[in-house]
């Protein structure tokens, strides 16, 4: 019943034509209409930040942006921050040995969330940390091995010299 | 020496979830998928005189719609432990009535969420109000409306359930003081990040699937048959991985029965999602409460008495209100030693949003009790609460809340190790001046391992070996997110002897795994873990009857480590599990299965927390500085998710203590703040470091290698620990949760008052 809009949307790399509503948010039309469902719905309203990915390299909360907007744009999203399809990024890595994920539902937004961290600044102090995560809802781990596995991850990209996989 | 347990192995479950691959139930589509939607109500107690669809229906995109004229009336379990004492026969899946706001009247499938969602809006319901009771108070009232036909009557859940042992006059009478109070409890919620959500797919055989974000699946299975009147072979629950659930998904929710129907009405697979609003308004709560408390001491700190009574608010349904009632009613039987004890518990129906099972079931409200009552002996008394505590604190062949004498120390261990790391008794103590002002406070839990007593529980495992070695690992239990699924992975590996990698995992189909109660009550590691250690065995024993056979020896002289096969005291005469197995001469390899059952009793895990908070006496915000969690689990199979639950755990605790509360307008039963925004829980900003210590000094008979359950005791013993670390801090004692900047300052304003006065 709706009219579409036809959008070129550039995901993980790689451009996709999608027709979308023009009131379909970005986080539904990744969900639904490009298959990727790494990225979770948490509370829809810009709450909890399970909805995390990149829009042109920036943070957003993709249930607060519509999916028009994203035309033209790059858009990144946790099945997108693997460098290589048989390699995982440091903080996947990370993620997994230290225990930062438990049922794993914050997980894809906070590995995104944290990659833009240390992009932005790549030796941050807790503190700092702390704040980057602060609209990320994690309910299960008390952010205690997320902050560890994202301190590891810095120190290890300073000792390899910036590469981050 | 064990080679694989202890060890923190690298989780398999969380590859999904690190990369997104992992499948929710939310993740599932599937062609033709339709959306659900729940109508829900905006009166909090009601019949409903009449519900007009035809404005619904006439949306284009609209489906089917249905009522509660359209759907089978089976009065059932709230949850579904069917026929145990924990849990109420009190739901049907729409009723003529409705007893809190935000209960489903009407459900929707249309082609679209935002249609589902119009249509709902489009449905008009004609309310005949009936006088609503939101406090227990009210409801206990003489001549006070009946929520429910069922149950004891007086809006009771059961009836009120008493703990004696001892002489409780005879212990009051010995007693040199007697201290008591009345403690109140808010309502915190789960809040677990995955919204409820169901897919729903009939085949045409009238077979249903079903995945859904639940932690038991075998409890869905068996409700959904007997509500649906299906065999259980036509019913199929799915759960690959879920966003938490911290005890609530074990109730079965109105959607996932109204998401079977619409699915079998439009003949379309139906996915049905809350919102987060819905999450709040449609799901399960703790029970809030108070618990008043009288305790008899000795001049020495000996307790010769206590008695107690808790009052516990269910909301409008039963769920677990028998079995939190109970489980945290018995919980003051223990902790502290006494002999003289009177309990009663009892658990009341209200018009408000439904109070069922949650992380530490009653006994985070009893101990939270206890605890700080405690602490107000100990000043009384002019003993350090700690040693007063360590002095009382449970032991070695001392009777647990079920019956059970305990094994070993942990109590004490736990409250001694705390003392030596925070450096307790040489702890700050200077003037508590100024406008930032710190205390410290403890507290102690202890919890059990297994739903026993209240359900005789079963773990399952089956352990196939397949012929190149390797080995399948079937399992019913549920991947919540704990790591639980690894554990039982290094358990077998442990038992049969091959490494981690060997052992994959079949979970998440009750049409392949064996039976499982589900995911709760901290017993999966314990009890599952148990049973695959046994289905492990039987597997070993064939493989070595076969290696023996081939070595000419007698297996009893045989040892697995690593998948290599050695013949004890003879080196160099080895075979690896694979060649010990193998096909050979066209014969196939031997069918090597094992299964194993397991019938826990009981094991109790115990716990010490020390906290440092900061008190802003400006602002009356409390800052939790830094947190040292002591815990006795028996053998650790993972450390780091063992770390986690703990972590977690008080994450959630200090959420309980200091912010969180689901509130109910006491004028309509509206509730207040169903959002993130309004419903404060504290997140990376809040969170102080915390600094897990896990003692292993008191291993279980009845677990894997003397494993024993951590889910849930993480959430009990922080609570008491900040209020007494508040008191500490500024001299005001606070007898409920949450405590709020308002009424810090309130009690602030009052101190000084007092003193100026
Ligand atoms: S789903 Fe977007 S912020 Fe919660
Ligand atoms: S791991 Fe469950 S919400 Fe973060």
């Amino acid at each position: 019943m709706t009219t579409t809009v036809p959008v070129t949307i550039t995901i993980n790399g790689e451009p996709r034509d999608l027709a979308v509503a023009p009131h379909r948010t970005l986080l539904d039309v990744l969900r639904n209409e490009a298959g990727l469902t790494g990225t979770k719905k948490g509370c829809d309203v810009g709450d909890c930040g399970a909805c995390t990915v990149l829009l042109d390299d920036v943070p957003v909360n993709s249930c607060l942006v519509l999916a028009v907007e994203a035309a033209g744009r790059n858009v990144t999203t946790i099945e997108g921050i693997a460098p290589a399809p048989d390699r995982l990024h440091l903080l996947q890595e990370n993620f997994m040995a230290l225990g930062a994920s438990q049922c794993g539902f914050c997980t894809p937004g906070i590995i995104v969330m944290a990659k833009a961290l240390l992009d932005q600044n790549p030796d941050p102090t807790e503190e700092e940390i702390r704040f980057g995560l602060a609209g990320n809802i994690c309910r299960c781990t008390g952010y205690t091995k997320i902050i560890e596995a994202i301190q590891v991850t810095a120190r290890q990209m300073a000792a390899a010299g910036g590469e981050t996989a | 020496m064990t080679s694989v347990i202890g060890k923190s192995v690298k989780r398999t479950d969380t590859l999904g979830k690190v990369t997104g691959g992992a499948v929710y139930a939310g993740d599932v589509v599937l062609p033709g998928l339709l959306h659900g939607k729940t109508k829900r109500s905006t009166v909090a107690h009601a019949r409903i005189k009449a519900i007009d669809t035809t404005k619904a229906l006439a949306l284009p995109g609209v489906k089917a719609i249905l009522t509660h004229g359209d759907v089978p009336r089976v009065l059932h379990y709230g949850s579904p432990h069917p026929r145990s004492a924990s849990v109420t026969q009190d739901q049907y899946i729409l009723d003529t009535k409705v007893r809190y706001f935000g209960e489903g009247v009407a459900a929707v499938a249309a082609t679209s969420e935002e249609i589902a969602e119009l249509a709902c809006e489009l449905i008009e319901v004609e309310y005949e109000p009936l006088p609503a009771v939101f406090t227990v108070e009210d409801a206990l009232k003489p001549g006070a409306p009946a929520i429910h036909d069922v149950g004891p009557g007086g809006n009771l859940v059961l009836d009120p359930f008493v703990v004696t042992r001892g002489d409780v006059e005879k212990g009051f009478a010995e007693a040199d003081l007697i201290v008591e109070g009345e403690y109140g409890m808010g309502r915190p919620t789960p809040a677990y990040m995955e919204p409820n959500v169901c897919v729903c797919q009939w085949d045409p055989l009238g077979k249903l699937t079903i995945w859904t974000s639940t932690q038991s699946p075998f409890m869905v299975r068996g409700t959904l048959a007997e509500v649906l009147g299906l065999p259980l072979n036509k019913v199929r629950v799915l759960v690959d991985h879920m966003g938490g659930g911290f005890g609530a998904k074990q109730d079965l929710f109105q959607h996932e029965f109204l998401c079977a129907l619409l699915a079998q009405r439009t003949r379309r697979p139906v996915r049905m999602e809350f919102t987060r609003k819905e999450t709040f308004l449609g799901g399960r709560t703790r029970h809030p409460g108070t618990v008043w408390i009288r305790q008899g001491f000795k001049r020495d700190g000996t307790i010769t008495a206590r008695e107690a009574k808790v009052v516990f608010n269910s909301g409008a349904y039963g769920s677990h209100g028998p079995g939190v009632t109970a489980v945290g009613t018995a919980a003051l039987t223990s902790l502290y030693r006494c002999e003289n004890v009177r309990l009663e518990g009892r658990c009341v129906y209200t018009n408000t949003p439904i109070a069922g099972a949650f992380r530490g079931y009653g006994v985070v409200q009893t101990y939270y009790a206890l605890d700080i009552l405690m602490d107000e002996a100990a000043e009384t008394l002019g003993m350090d609460p700690a040693a007063l505590k360590l002095k009382n604190a449970v032991r070695e062949g001392d009777v647990a809340p079920s019956n059970h004498p305990l094994t070993g120390h942990g109590l004490e261990d736990c409250i001694r190790r705390g003392m030596d790391e925070t450096g307790w008794a040489s702890r700050s103590s200077k003037p508590k001046a100024g406008r930032l002002r710190r205390g410290w406070g403890m507290g102690c839990e202890m919890h059990g391992s297994s739903a026993y007593p209240g359900i005789k529980e079963q773990g399952n495992a089956v352990v196939r070996m397949n012929e190149d070695g390797s080995v399948t690992l079937l399992t019913g239990t549920t991947g919540l997110g704990t790591g639980a699924h690894t554990a039982l992975a290094q358990i077998t590996a442990e038992e049969l002897g091959v490494t981690f990698e060997d052992v994959a995992v079949v979970h998440g189909d009750t049409d392949v795994v064996p039976w499982d109660i589900g995911a709760f009550a901290s017993h999966t590691t314990f009890m599952a873990g148990r049973a695959c250690q046994m289905a492990a065995a039987q597997v070993k024993a064939k493989v070595l009857a076969r290696a023996a056979d081939r070595l000419e020896v007698s297996a009893a002289d045989l040892e697995i480590r690593d998948s290599v096969i050695t013949v004890k005291g003879v080196p160099g005469m080895s075979l690896t599990v694979r060649e010990a197995i193998a096909a050979e001469k066209g014969i196939p390899a031997p069918q090597l299965l094992g299964e194993g059952s397991y019938h826990p009793t009981k094991s109790y895990s115990f716990g010490a927390h020390f906290v440092e908070v900061e008190v802003d006496t400006e602002t009356g915000q409390v800052s939790v500085l830094q947190v040292v969690p002591v815990h006795e689990i028996g053998k650790v199979i993972h450390p780091i998710a063992a770390a986690g639950q703990i972590e977690g755990g008080i994450q959630q605790g200090i959420g309980h203590t200091l912010s969180e509360d689901f509130v109910v307008d006491h004028r309509d039963g509206r509730p207040l703040n169903a959002s993130f925004v309004d419903y404060k829980m504290p997140l990376a900003m809040d969170m102080p470091p915390i600094r897990t210590i896990i003692l292993e000094t008191a291993p279980s008979d009845g677990g894997p290698f003397g494993a024993k359950g951590v889910g849930e005791d993480p959430i009990i013993a922080i609570g008491p620990a900040i209020a007494n670390a508040i008191h500490d801090a500024i001299g005001v004692r606070f007898r409920h949760y949450p405590i709020t900047p308002e009424q810090i300052l309130a009690a602030l304003e009052e101190k000084a008052g007092a003193q100026a006065a």
